[in-house]
């Protein structure tokens, strides 16, 4: 086969890759200099003051920062730790593991919007599970209003997204843990370590590339949680609730199309600081 | 018969070229050039709880129109890109306020002054769908943002704000909430700012001044309004911050609730939730009697319009020609509980019998759709949601003025 014939395979997704991602990343960059609404024909040149107010003169956006960052570090911490507890406990093949894998990988499956709707019924403050449980154990004055509670509310989504996603993650850490030569756990358990210093010495180190792995993805999710944050606080979600993703559609939605575009380009530097930060994180952590 | 892999993957380009094509399409596979009656419309809202009285009218119509209904928010957000399309939306509705006026910079209206059917609206009913002199888009629907009253448990009728929180201790005593309120339902929230303001306000514009900066959140006057909310916040029903609408529908529809903070809009959800007891409008008056100039708040939306970017503009100038006759408006009206901006329509639904008197009452138009940037008005509510949370009007105040200078 000639070499022009492999590079024509290529071509339908390199052509999609072009007009769907590409494309609209550089008209991105360009929009962003302007106050296009997003449906006049003309438009005004603004240079770099989109950006400039994006960074120091909007509250809603650092609003928007700062309860994205705190949703990422419950979720990147809650998610791994408990996929990584439920892989270890779960990894050993049998009847009941494989049932309680499927249980816990369940929520997966379901789409955001159903998730949003069950979690709107836990967190209700008057006809919610959540409450209900409390109330009917006596433990009524820990009683919240959840979602309407601004300073806390972004993390009781977070414990949404960490019982969806978890699961996922769990797989991945389970084929990570069947992947350890069982011959490094005859060495320890000879050199005499209980189970946590097997977990601590042997598996936890072992499974470095999954944790990079679950790390990353679950980064990318919380930066992504768009459609489950909309489902759980409405359109357009209050200032407790509201995420980087959220606040781009918001103001897209409020017809500052370019202004959107250069909180777009914020967001997906966040996203890059982040993520390097988390590579140096995880290198420093493995040796 | 065998089949080689040549052939089978022959087979299977061309079923995937078919289903494209197919898909591209649409439903129907229906073409229809510009200026054509003839083919189905798309006729687009958000209102999916009267899909089933827009179906009778269609079918008793004979009009070919398609429902292309999304949900209120998301319309809000995203119905003018798809207008814009041309291809959903031959004839649509808008809200009043911001999407109103983006849709009329963006040239998707279809000017309907003169045409015949703008003559069988109340005139002073659809000024909101007209701009510079044109009739741009009539609203429809004839709603009042003021408070629900059950009457089996809500018996006075107070004349102002001390009469008001007697009212709410008179309810409390009683065991229920006085107050059901969707604090946590960003668009059902706010509909109590709107009776909260129209008293308090110095000039009907007042919110409007404040996205362009003649007023101040800071004001004395918008203070007074949160420090208002601080009063009612032992009213409200537990978690009132986090509580959607469909919870505070709930628990009025129940009788567990003496009001319920949103509107006549939700008149019919409350009955498809089985209540029996009789429903009346009841505003807060947040004023002394001689200084209150309103009893209650009403709004006109649901504004029909033609899309100008739309094939089909005729076919969609007739079903708004439907709509917009006495009976059919009727049909509507009975049969979702809403009064209409159309004139002669026979309202024979029991509560809007029961809330006729209204239609001849000193209501405000509402003000919280003065605001035309979104940002600012979820700002400006936000401060009242945050009061009911536990901040101080003034720091909420500040924090929503800061927003606004932004935004604005």
């Amino acid at each position: 086969m000639s070499r022009r014939a492999l590079y024509l395979f290529a071509a339908p997704a390199l052509a999609l890759y072009g007009g769907f991602f590409l494309l609209p990343a550089v008209q991105g960059l360009r929009y962003a200099t302007t106050d296009w609404d997003g449906y006049s024909p003309a438009f005004h040149d603004v240079g770099a003051a989109n950006l400039t107010a994006v960074v120091s003169n909007d509250d809603l956006f650092r609003n928007a920062l700062t309860n994205n960052l705190k949703f990422l570090l419950v979720v990147v911490l809650g998610q791994t730790a408990l996929a990584l507890l439920l892989a270890v406990l779960l990894a050993a093949r049998g009847r009941g593991s494989t049932w309680l894998r499927a249980l816990f990988f369940l929520p997966t499956v379901l789409s955001s919007v159903s998730v949003a709707f069950i979690w709107k019924f836990v967190y209700d403050p008057n006809f919610g599970l959540a409450n209900a449980v409390l109330d009917a154990a006596g433990l009524d004055r820990f009683e919240s209003s959840y979602l309407g509670d601004e300073s806390t509310a972004i993390l009781w989504v977070a414990v949404a997204q960490i019982w969806f996603h978890a699961g996922q993650m769990m797989i991945v850490y389970i084929a990570g843990i069947n992947q350890i030569p069982e011959e490094l756990y005859d060495a320890a358990r000879t050199d005499g370590a209980g189970r946590w210093q097997q977990f601590r010495h042997v598996t936890w180190p072992m499974v470095a590339p999954a944790t990079a792995l679950v790390v990353a993805y679950t980064t990318l999710q919380s930066f992504k949680a768009f459609d489950l944050i909309l489902g759980l606080a409405g359109n357009p979600p209050r200032s407790g609730l509201d995420v980087l993703a959220t606040r781009i559609y918001s103001t897209f939605a409020n017809s500052q199309l370019g202004y959107a575009a250069a909180e777009s380009i914020v967001f997906m530097a966040a996203i890059a600081v982040v993520t390097f930060l988390q590579n140096r994180a995880a290198r420093m952590a493995h040796g | 018969m065998t089949m080689s892999r040549r052939n089978l993957l022959g087979l299977a380009a061309g079923t995937g070229a078919a289903s494209l094509l197919a898909a591209c399409a649409g439903p129907g596979g229906e073409s229809t050039k510009p200026g054509e009656t003839g083919g189905e419309i798309s006729f687009a809202h958000w209102r999916a709880e009267d899909k089933d009285v827009f179906e009778q009218i269609i079918k008793d119509s004979k009009l070919a129109v398609r429902q292309d209904i999304s949900p209120s928010n998301d319309y809000q957000s995203t119905a003018l890109q798809k207008l814009r399309g041309g291809t959903v939306g031959d004839a649509f509705t808008a809200f009043r306020g911001a999407q109103f006026l983006d849709i009329a910079k963006a040239g998707v209206w279809t000017d309907l002054t003169g045409k015949p059917l703008t003559q069988r609206y109340e005139p002073a009913l659809i000024t909101a769908g007209a701009q510079d002199g044109k009739q741009l888009g009539v609203p429809y629907q004839l709603v009042f943002n003021t408070p629900l009253a059950n009457r089996d448990l809500v018996t006075e009728t107070p004349k102002d704000w001390d009469g008001f929180l007697a009212l709410l201790d008179t309810l409390k005593g009683k065991g229920v909430t006085p107050i059901a309120w969707p604090g946590g339902d960003a668009a059902n929230a706010g509909q109590l700012l709107n009776v909260m303001v129209v008293n308090n306000a110095p000039t009907d514009d007042a919110l409007g001044r404040i996205e362009t900066g003649e007023a101040k959140v800071t004001d004395d006057w918008f203070l007074t309004v949160l420090k208002q909310y601080q009063q009612l916040t032992p009213y409200f029903q537990k978690g009132a911050t986090g509580t959607g609408s469909d919870a505070a529908l709930a628990l009025f529809a129940q009788g567990k609730a003496g009001l319920l903070a949103t509107g006549s809009f939700q008149v019919s959800g409350v009955r498809k939730l089985g209540a029996k007891f009789p429903i009346d409008l009841l505003a807060p008056i947040t004023t002394t009697a001689d200084k209150a100039r309103y009893e209650g708040v009403f709004n006109a939306t649901f504004i029909l319009g033609v899309n100008a970017k739309s094939a089909k503009q005729d076919a969609a100038l007739a079903w708004l020609d439907r709509l917009s006759d006495p009976v059919v408006a009727g049909v509507y009206a009975n049969g979702t509980a809403q009064h209409v901006t159309v004139k002669g329509v026979e309202y024979t639904n029991a509560d809007l019998k029961a809330l006729a008197p209204w239609l001849s009452r000193k209501t405000a138009l509402a003000p919280r759709f003065q605001f035309s940037n979104l940002d600012v008005r979820g700002a400006v509510e936000n401060a009242a949601v945050q009061v009911v949370g536990g901040k101080s009007p003034e720091q909420a105040a500040e924090a929503a003025q800061r927003v606004v200078d932004q935004k604005r």
